[in-house]
């Protein structure tokens, strides 16, 4: 198959009303105006009790939290099922597809004979958050949780997070699922579905 | 022969133009600059700075500035010049100031027998005084940027050079057009005769308020036009080496220079300290019947306080148009100084020129 080249229309084309660039710039600082007139007189229309008109972002951070996103990610944990023990197998997996190399795992057997992994290390002074480990897990074992705080600390040695710390109840990451199953899955059965065309769009 | 009684009004005068730009404008503009800048952009902004429980809605902040820099070491790198990185910041800061000295913050009062005017320095000259002096600063800017020997600053202060240099030229051809209408280089003169709303220079001189605020922004070198400071291409461009009270005085130039353009803009183009259809001589007539000193005096406040008030407008339209543009390129800001403003203001001459010798355009 080819290699079809796609142009992007960076839209440098700019009209003659554009260059300009004086109303255009007028029009650039109205916005700005508006803000700032909203939220100015907002504030004072809110003390005597009228309607929100500002749209304040700022988060107080120690006094008040912010409610982070579905699909944020997190320190990422293991997932402890119902029954007490980790999910995971120890298929190393997410150590290899870890890019910098955060993870270590001694894996064991049980006396049933299913896996599980005897120690389970992940360096929090290297992970780097980018939820690929959650991304090749068949097992659905370890995944980003939305643990953000108390992430830092004075001395790396104490960054590192064995099984102890990293065990996460799973009734707790019922919303990571659906989020994950809804972000990889359905583009898994998308791809295997029959009744689609798989040949990529134009 | 200078009086006591003059010389102590030029001093009072002299003080207060001082503590109006030292003390009010320069602490109060850091201070709205994050404000501003926070509420344009729906964040609160900077209010966590408190004495004993109280906020007063962020002010502390530049009280908290001034301690923390003050305490700060003065660091001077190896291998720079130690006098000429002590002197840069002074001859960046000293004109800034200096340029108020001819700019009439009010008009002229009688107490008595005394004539007072607001104005430290009636030069005859005064526009020219304006861009005289403001030219000094680029020596405070260059000399800084090559004696840090640091190669952001020696960038900085080679960009600020070029671009301020430039910018003089056209800044000073923007106005002419002005100068010619009001056939005056007076600042005082110039005001006097804006008496009338329909002589203020913005109604017959738009365009050349446009060229002449886009001059005077990139003069300041403040967004779009802050190439000389590009943070995220030269660090902190020519103050890169300072730090503590030197810094401060870069600072404080760079406000006092906001003050100082918005004040010129006043002036010339937005009648001074005259409120629209009011004249001098009825608003004293207004308050005659409390005596003519009374009188000349609550007109005197009124006007300074008119005065300030413009300001304070132009200098929030400057602090919008620095947090909404995207820094220009450095070759787009010589392309503008050169290819753009600088026809565009002979074009202006031109066109007043011949307005004038039409009569299409009154002569006062
Ligand atoms: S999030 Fe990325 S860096 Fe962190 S453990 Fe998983 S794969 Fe490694
Ligand atoms: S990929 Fe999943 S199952 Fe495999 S070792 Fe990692 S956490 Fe365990």
């Amino acid at each position: 198959m080819a290699i079809t080249v796609k142009k992007v229309d960076r839209n440098v084309d700019m009209t003659l009303w554009e260059r300009m660039y004086i109303p255009e710039m007028i029009c650039g600082m109205l916005i700005t105006w508006r803000h700032f007139f909203l939220n100015f007189v907002g504030l004072f229309l809110e003390e005597v009790g009228g309607k929100h008109y500002r749209r304040i972002a700022t988060v107080y951070y120690p006094e008040e939290m912010p409610i982070v996103p579905v699909a944020y990610r997190g320190r990422p944990v293991l997932v402890r099922s119902k029954n007490g023990i980790e999910k995971c197998v120890a298929c190393g997996l997410c150590e290899a597809a870890c890019p910098p190399n955060c993870i270590s795992i001694i894996g064991g057997e049980r006396p049933n004979g299913d896996r599980y992994p005897d120690s389970y290390v992940l360096d929090g002074s290297r992970c780097i958050f980018c939820g690929f480990c959650e991304e090749v897990c068949p097992k659905e074992a370890i995944v980003m949780s939305h643990d953000w705080k108390n992430l830092c600390e004075y001395n790396r040695s104490k960054m590192v997070y064995t099984k102890k710390e990293l065990l996460y109840p799973e009734r707790n990451l019922q919303k990571r699922f659906d989020v994950l199953r809804d972000k990889y899955f359905s583009a898994y059965r998308y791809r295997q579905s029959p009744n689609l065309k798989t040949e990529p769009k134009e | 022969m200078i009086g006591v009684v003059d010389l102590i009004e030029v001093l009072v005068k002299i003080g207060f133009i001082v503590v109006l730009l030292v003390g009010v404008f320069a602490p109060v503009l850091t201070w709205v600059e994050r404000k501003q800048s926070a509420v344009m952009q729906d964040r609160i902004g900077a209010n966590r700075a408190d004495v004993f429980g109280f906020r007063i809605i962020g002010l502390l902040h530049a009280a908290a500035d001034a301690i923390k820099l003050i305490f700060k070491e003065d660091f001077i790198p190896r291998g720079a010049d130690r006098t000429l990185h002590t002197l840069a910041p002074i001859m960046a800061l000293i004109p800034a100031i200096l340029a108020f000295s001819v700019i009439p913050f009010g008009g002229t009062y009688t107490f008595g027998d005394r004539e007072v005017n607001l104005v430290i320095a009636n030069l005859d000259v005064g526009v020219l005084f304006v861009f005289a002096i403001t030219s000094l600063a680029t020596y405070g800017v260059f000399i800084a940027g090559w004696s840090s020997n640091n190669n952001w600053a020696l960038l900085g202060g080679l960009r600020a050079s070029a671009q301020m240099f430039s910018y003089e030229v056209t800044m000073g051809l923007t106005i002419i057009g002005l100068v010619m209408f009001y056939q005056s280089l007076s600042m005082v003169e110039i005001v006097a005769k804006q008496d009338i709303f329909w002589h203020w220079g913005i109604i017959w001189h738009w365009p050349a308020f446009i060229l002449f605020l886009a001059c005077a922004v990139a003069e300041n070198k403040r967004i779009p036009f802050d190439a000389p400071e590009a943070e995220s291409e030269l660090v902190a461009g020519y103050f890169t080496e300072y730090s503590g009270l030197k810094f401060v005085m870069f600072w404080t130039a760079e406000f006092i220079e906001i003050v100082t353009i918005s004040a010129l803009c006043v002036v010339l183009f937005f009648g001074g300290h005259h409120i629209p259809f009011i004249a001098d001589a009825k608003l004293i007539d207004c308050f005659s019947s409390l005596g003519a000193n009374i009188a000349n005096l609550v007109a005197m406040v009124i006007g300074v306080t008119v005065f300030v008030s413009k300001l304070a407008i132009i200098i929030f339209l400057q602090m919008t148009i620095r947090w909404t543009m995207p820094r220009f390129r450095y070759d787009q800001i010589m392309k503008l100084g050169w290819k753009m403003i600088l026809p565009l203001s002979l074009i202006w001459i031109f066109v007043v020129g011949l307005g004038m010798l039409t009569n299409l355009i009154p002569r006062i």
